[in-house]
């Protein structure tokens, strides 16, 4: 009878720890979402700044104010960002893989204290 | 009769609720990929309309135009520099630009928001043939359809066992489709022979045209057959008899440093061994031959040079090094 409290007690904390996995894949697929359209956008912007003049005025939004900027510095940080979004994105994909793994594996771990529990009632009825 | 499969119900497989379940789903993700392509549209007429305005602005000066002012109030202005523009780039990245260049950038956008479009639609019709799987599936559990599986018994056995009415037919329609297949397959060992011999063909004439283009190479150097890097060797060993000649001439004098000069010898013999034969028929070229003035040239003459001092005094340090000694 122990036994099976305890069993129970572990499922619930295992059913926890899944759901707190699978809300942070959630998340995590949110983030890389938001990130992945940034990328476009950055490389909408780059395409386009690669398209002007080199004696075209560049503006960058700061706050309420725009700063003008060389067109070579706005290219370049236009290029550090893209570089940083797909450095950033190849980081999440590795942490979601990593998450998806523990998942699976939780998911494993339940079916397996499931079927115990299943069986030891089945013991029981018989008994 | 033999039992020869089984019978399932469909809907023991996929209960019609599941199916319906699941038709819903793919049901809800087109409406949503629907917006999605509502939303582009519009932003498709947005920029067609924005195009507009940009083109006419620069046609005249100036425009009265009401200015917002606040939430609600609007007061009479007036818009001048009418071909100027700011562009938002995006990423807070702004350009100035005129009204031409503005709607080359405007067009640009409106044919990536069209490719979106494009894909969007590709991805609504995968989903509509999904859904309507779904659907059918549903249709058909619900309906009660069963599901009859049969093992696939071979040709032969089908002509062994013609007691099922229906089953002829079947069966030779296969032996058809075999025979088919069969003809195929000879079709395509035909053109694959033939593709080979091509291919010998034209192997063979390359082989015709390295050969011809050396054999005007040979002509002169007397050899039979030469690729690109016997070529090379022989331009090595053109070099080589002056060595050759003076080498044997030296070790007469100096007989007791022998060793050195067996060393030398040795290793130039290593490096002739193999065209010895060309370099008899070379000896005449060589001395007219000076484009080559190698490491090898250069040794004979230091050989000479070395005579006197390694005679007074029996050094037993390698040849090679003293060499470098010596020229420096």
């Amino acid at each position: 009878m122990a036994a099976l409290k305890e069993l129970q007690r572990d499922l619930e904390n295992k059913a926890n720890d899944l759901n707190k996995l699978q809300k942070d894949i959630s998340k995590n697929h949110q983030v890389r979402k938001k990130y992945t359209i940034q990328l476009g956008e950055n490389e909408l912007v780059l395409k386009e700044l690669d398209l002007l003049n080199e004696d075209a005025n560049v503006y960058k939004l700061i706050g309420p104010v725009l700063v003008k900027q060389d067109l070579a510095e706005a290219n370049a940080n236009v290029r550090k960002r893209i570089e940083y979004i797909s450095a950033e994105l190849k980081r999440l994909d590795g942490t979601l893989q990593d998450l998806e793994e523990k998942q699976n594996s939780k998911k494993e771990a339940i079916f397996k204290v499931q079927q115990r529990i299943q069986s030891l009632q089945a013991g029981k009825g018989k008994a | 009769m033999e039992k020869k499969g089984t019978v399932t119900q469909l809907s023991s497989i996929f209960p019609a609720e599941e199916a319906q379940k699941a038709s819903k789903r793919v049901e809800e993700a087109i409406t949503e990929r629907q917006q999605q392509l509502n939303q582009i549209k519009g932003f498709i007429d947005d920029n067609i309309s924005l195009i507009n305005l940009v083109q006419k602005l620069p046609d005249e000066t100036h425009h009265n135009i009401m200015v917002p002012f606040g939430k609600a109030a609007f007061f009479p202005g007036r818009l001048i520099h009418t071909n100027e523009f700011m562009v938002l780039l995006g990423e807070g990245y702004y350009a100035e630009r005129t009204s031409k260049q503005t709607t080359e950038i405007l067009k640009r956008r409106g044919k990536a928001l069209e490719t979106q479009v494009e894909s969007l639609k590709a991805i609504m019709q995968d989903l509509k043939a999904e859904a309507s799987f779904f659907d059918a599936t549903a249709y058909e559990s619900a309906e009660g359809l069963v599901e009859i599986r049969e093992d696939y018994v071979d040709e032969d056995s089908s002509g062994t066992l013609p007691t099922a009415g229906y089953e002829n037919p079947d069966s030779t329609s296969l032996e058809v489709d075999n025979r088919k297949g069969a003809d195929e397959d000879e079709e395509y060992e035909r053109l694959k022979l033939r593709m080979d011999e091509l291919e010998r063909e034209e192997e063979e004439a390359e082989r015709a045209n390295e050969s011809e283009s050396s054999d005007e190479d040979e002509q002169t150097q007397n050899e039979a057959n030469s690729t690109i890097s016997q070529n090379s060797m022989n331009q090595e060993v053109r070099s080589s008899p002056v060595e050759a000649s003076d080498v044997p001439g030296v070790s007469k004098d100096g007989s007791s440093h022998g060793d050195h000069i067996a060393l030398n010898n040795s290793t130039m013999d290593k490096a002739l061994e193999l065209p010895q034969d060309a370099k008899k028929v070379q000896t005449p070229l060589s001395s007219s031959n000076t484009a080559f003035t190698g490491s090898i040239v250069e040794h004979a003459h230091n050989i000479g040079m070395q005579l006197p001092e390694q005679r007074s005094g029996a050094r037993s340090s390698k040849p090679v090094s003293r060499f470098k000694m010596q020229r420096k």
